[in-house]
């Protein structure tokens, strides 16, 4: 009973807003609506369309092809109704999350079962309680649901919805360990592109918890055929290869810099020309490569875990981020909810999470409006943003390295007769 | 509640000082905010105004205005023609000249439909503009020059002079080939009210609520604008001019206007104060920290209010840099005035504008002023505000911590401490986060109906009769006494966890909001801080009930409606000492009155936050706060766990 009632909110406040006023300042807002998820450019895609024209003809549109005709077909069939597909969407968004999370919780219940035996004396309260597993996923659906950050996303009508539902199914698949999680993760590479990242996540599951080499190789080999089918079919749409350039190339190269709460726009709004590509290599490194490696090896024995931290980690430094993904991953948290009371920073990180979500619009307005402030103030909130979010997936990911190793080794207090601290090095 | 007892969980040295040294720390945080701002003031500790623009410096080359002559004429016809109008600018008079003079020439009718009472009062109005088109440019680029009219039975210092060297200069200025950006003459009615819907219409947008202020429409345009200048002389001899600059919400004017409006002063020989004082060097430092801070304070005051201080007030939302030259004469002399110079600082300031490349962007817009040539930047006061804020940011911290360690402490405990416990408080209970939201949510949707309640309660107050001013002041008195009674309605007084909660999210919420405040505008922000922080640390529900009663009528006291009463009585009463003490609280109460319409139409008309921030912002706060204090928790228990602990 309660479960629907939260429903019906999370429902209730979203169709509110979205048929109400502020649901076009809402979509307007630069933090919600980015080049690559804005509705209103996907509108303008279908435009053209209809027109007979193509639609990359203009410099606006920057869905895949497959893409656009889906929305093509979902305007077509809800017309004056659209509205309500975004809001069904993210409620189902939230019911896939909690699934995987409770597969999750599971998953977390048979390891410490099964290692029990293991784990050190003292260590016996650290061990999650049957509370635990059965809080942990509904918090996870309330805080999508009722999640700021998540609600605006919906009412901006962004096509980042489209991109959390399928890689909450694909989450959903990971956790029930399906072969299936190819097809949800080769559809939100086909739209966001950074979501290859999560094949590392897909691999290594197979790895620890079937412990078979062949599957895993095939659900990567499963991911990459139908990327590649998605996108021989967006080839086939127009019998032409530049989308490739208006959909992954605009990712990758990063020519729209409208402000927004990434990294990339300031810096390269004042870059020399000739720097550029080096800069942008090395951008791009930081998100794609720079973590995978090292979080893929420290955390392969929790693909759920890292697939978590890599969605976290694109969210902050990809190159068109959005308040949607911020919230999705904010989402994701509460499946480590037993970690939250190791972390150090956590009063810190949700102070600065309030000040600059305010603080954000606010220098926007004085830039922009009152032509007061400049990219500057800006820019350095976005910045404190991006801090805070590094802060916290370092504090959760350490705390879960501080939990593994007492489970393990006791809580020692004492090293040498002097008190002990563990230390991140 | 088995892993919070980690030892190295958030238990670091740092956290027990916090814990320990909150109340001290944020005491000494908010001392040393105010002291950071107090020393701002001091000479050596801000920084000498400069030209940052060096497009607008063709201004100081000789000047070639001439015709002062024509100014004293266009005077005494002025004054001939100001005798057949009571009531409103002698239009046909104006046209006429403009259209001598060679201006594009038209007139402006706006109506404003009062927005307060059940009777559809209007008020019309009708400004007259002319614009001198660039010879050496398309119409891309506009200055404006304008002058709010006051006819003879304004109570206000007339500004006629200013007219008529708006015309002598428009004379002048006509002739000149070197002008790349339209110059527009603009002459209003109705004070702020004029320029407002002129500017309205010039955009095409509806800055206030919809169907107030009825904009109207303009026939001829310049282009964008890029500055103006506003001109309030009162004598035909100006021996002193003084430059205001704040405007609606706190704005201000991109520094290097003001620096040129100095520069030009000076340079014309007319000598130039700021908030009516001019610059002062005293040898004995405290003496010149004292003047200096004085000066600033009267621009803090002028800033906090929002409502700008002159016409070009209005002109900043639109990104248009504005300034007010406000002439007085010092002397009571009948010399012939001293036209010449003032049109050659005009000459050159436009000269200076029209000289400019791009809209102002170097310099600074967020500034304080201790004097006209000092000047103190945002990185250099925003510091005092952040720790003032961070004193409340602290207090949460600490009290968040406590409220952990409270919780570590109970897990620790044996089961029978537990049970011992169990009797004097529910311990076992826990954190209500839905009934928190809850409160949050009730609070600020009351703060937003109150805002959006005005129309109504006018309404309604004038069914039964009351006038605008009573039935506003009664309604939110009422509306006031009924949020008092809030607490009642508060199921989690007597748990001690949901409590705290509430308390520390309370005070996040004061201090972001202070925050962000002080970047809109750093001297209401600062006010409010240096006036509600100490309250703020003080605030802190506890048992002895002296002492509960003592902190419920201090905040009391501090809600906006109660501390403007106060406020304005206070000052009724020193200022009419020789009325009795009941009359001066009438009085006191009906200027407070009168202050809340004003505040109430300024936000619908101009959109003037106050009014917006106190009731959707100060009034939910304050209501979470006075919950707060009813809090019926036990925290006995509790400390006598931490001593056992230590």
């Amino acid at each position: 009973m309660s479960t629907l009632i939260i429903y019906f909110l999370g429902a209730f406040v979203r169709y509110w807003l979205i048929t109400s006023e502020y649901q076009n300042v809402i979509a307007e807002r630069i933090e919600i609506s980015t080049p690559l998820n804005s509705w209103k450019r996907v509108t303008e895609g279908l435009h053209l369309l209809k027109l007979g024209i193509y639609p990359y003809a203009g410099d606006s549109l920057h869905e895949s092809p497959l893409n656009l005709l889906a929305f093509n077909c979902l305007v077509k069939i809800f017309g004056e109704y659209l509205h309500i597909v975004f809001v069904v969407c993210d409620l189902l968004t939230s019911h896939l999350l909690y699934m995987s999370a409770k597969k999750y919780m599971e998953q977390i219940r048979k390891t410490q079962e099964r290692n029990k035996a293991n784990y050190a004396a003292d260590a016996k309260d650290l061990l999650l309680t049957d509370k635990d597993f059965a809080l942990s996923p509904i918090y996870v659906c309330v805080v999508y649901l009722f999640n700021l950050y998540t609600i605006f996303n919906c009412v901006g009508m962004t096509t980042t919805v489209f991109g959390n539902l399928f890689t909450a199914l694909f989450l959903m698949a990971l956790n029930y360990g399906s072969l299936f999680a190819a097809l949800p993760l080769a559809i939100v590479i086909s739209q966001s592109f950074y979501p290859i990242l999560l094949l590392s996540p897909l691999f290594l599951h197979f790895v620890v918890t079937r412990k078979s080499y062949i599957k895993a190789g095939a659900a990567v080999v499963l991911c990459v055929m139908f990327w590649s089918i998605i996108t021989y079919l967006c080839y086939r749409i127009y019998d032409r290869w530049d989308f490739v350039e208006n959909t992954y190339g605009f990712i990758l190269t990063v020519p729209d810099l409208r402000p927004n709460i990434g990294l990339f726009w300031y810096f390269f709004i004042e870059m020399f020309e000739h720097f550029r590509s080096l800069f942008i290599y090395s951008f791009q490194i930081n998100v794609t490569i720079l973590y995978l490696i090292p979080l893929s090896i420290r955390f392969r024995q929790d693909p759920m875990l890292l697939a978590t931290s890599l969605l976290s980690l694109t969210a902050i430094f990809k190159s068109y981020p959005c308040l949607g993904d911020i919230g999705f991953v904010l989402s994701l948290y509460p499946c480590w909810k037993h970690l939250f009371n190791y972390i150090q920073q956590g009063f810190l990180v949700s102070c600065c999470f309030l000040v600059t979500t305010i603080l954000g619009p606010t220098v926007w307005y004085l830039w922009i409006y009152s032509g007061s402030a400049n990219a500057n103030f800006y820019f350095g909130v976005t910045l404190a943003f991006a801090t805070a979010q590094i802060f916290l997936i370092t504090d959760i990911l350490f705390s879960y390295t501080k939990r593994e190793f007492s489970l393990i080794y006791g809580r020692i207090r004492k090293l040498n007769s002097k008190k002990a601290q563990l230390m991140l090095e | 509640m088995g892993i919070l007892t980690d030892p190295s969980a958030g238990q670091g040295k740092i956290t027990k000082a916090i814990i320990s040294y909150h109340p001290k720390l944020s005491i000494l945080l908010y001392i040393s905010g105010i002291t950071w701002f107090c020393f701002l003031a001091y000479t050596p500790l801000n920084a000498g105004t400069y030209f940052s623009e060096n497009a607008l410096l063709p201004g100081l080359v000789k000047s070639e205005f001439r015709d002062d002559g024509s100014a004293k004429l266009f005077y005494d016809e002025l004054q001939d023609e100001m005798k057949k109008y009571d009531n409103s600018i002698p239009y046909p008079w104006i046209l006429a000249k403009f259209q001598q003079i060679g201006l594009d020439t038209y007139t402006h009718n706006f109506t404003l439909n009062y927005p307060l009472g059940k009777s559809n009062t209007k008020y019309n109005g009708k400004n007259v503009y002319g614009i001198l088109r660039a010879p050496r440019a398309g119409s891309t680029e506009s200055l404006v020059m304008s002058v709010p009219y006051r006819p003879p039975t304004n109570i206000n210092p007339t500004t006629a002079p200013g007219v008529a060297i708006m015309l002598a200069f428009a004379k002048h200025a006509n002739r000149q080939k070197y002008w790349s950006k339209d110059i527009i003459f603009l002459i209003t009615e109705h004070e702020q009210l004029g320029i407002q819907a002129w500017l309205e219409a010039y955009y095409h947008v509806v800055c206030g609520r919809r169907g107030v202020l009825d904009h109207g429409d303009l026939r001829g345009r310049g282009g964008a604008i890029q500055a103006a200048i506003n001109l309030e002389f009162h004598d035909i001899n100006i021996d002193r001019m003084d430059i205001k600059v704040e405007g609606l919400n706190g704005q201000l004017p991109n520094l290097d206007l003001f620096n040129l409006a100095t520069r030009m002063c000076t340079k014309e020989g007319i000598s130039h104060t700021f908030k009516n004082r001019e610059n002062r060097n005293y040898r004995d430092p405290v003496k010149d920290w004292n003047y200096a801070f004085q000066t600033l304070m009267t621009m803090i005051f002028t800033q906090a209010s929002g409502v700008p201080n002159g016409n070009h007030g209005l002109y900043h939302r639109f990104g248009i840099q504005a300034l007010t030259l406000e002439g007085f004469s010092d002397r009571k002399t009948t010399n012939p005035g001293n036209f010449l110079s003032v049109g050659r600082i005009l000459e050159s300031i436009f000269r200076s504008l029209n000289n400019l490349l791009e809209r102002f962007h170097q310099s600074y817009f967020f500034y304080l002023l201790p004097s006209s040539d000092r000047f103190i930047s945002i990185g250099l006061y925003i510091p005092s505000v952040c720790f003032i804020a961070g004193a409340l940011f602290l207090k949460a911290c600490g009290k968040w911590f406590r409220l952990y360690k409270y919780l570590i402490n109970l897990s620790e405990m044996s089961a029978e401490d537990k049970r011992n416990l169990e009797l004097t408080e529910n311990a076992n209970e826990n954190i209500k986060i839905i009934s928190i939201c809850g409160i949050f949510l009730f609070t600020h949707t009351i703060g937003i109906l109150l805002m959006n309640s005005p129309k109504l309660i006018t309404t309604v107050g004038s069914q039964y009769g009351y006038n605008t001013e009573l039935s506003l002041y009664g309604g939110f008195a009422i509306i006031f006494v009924l949020l008092l009674m809030i607490p009642v309605l508060i199921t989690i007084k007597t748990c001690y966890k949901s409590m705290t909660v509430l308390h520390v999210v309370a005070l996040l919420e004061a201090a972001t909001s202070l925050i962000c405040l002080s970047m809109y505008n750093f001297s209401l922000g600062l006010i409010v801080g240096t006036f509600y922080v100490p309250i703020l640390l003080l605030l802190e529900p506890c048992r002895c009930r002296a002492y509960s009663v003592i902190q419920k009528l201090l905040w009391f006291i501090a809600h906006p409606f109660v501390t403007l009463t106060l406020l304005v009585t206070i000052y009724t009463i020193f200022n009419f000492p020789n009325e009795s003490f009941g009359e001066n609280v009438l009085r006191g109460i009906s200027a407070t009155q009168q202050a809340v319409v004003f505040a109430i139409v300024d936000f619908m008309i101009y959109s003037n936050w106050l009014y917006g921030v106190i009731t959707c912002v100060m009034v939910p706060n304050w209501i979470c706060f006075w919950c707060v204090l009813f809090s019926t928790a036990k925290t006995d228990a509790y400390i006598t766990i931490e001593k056992k602990n230590d």
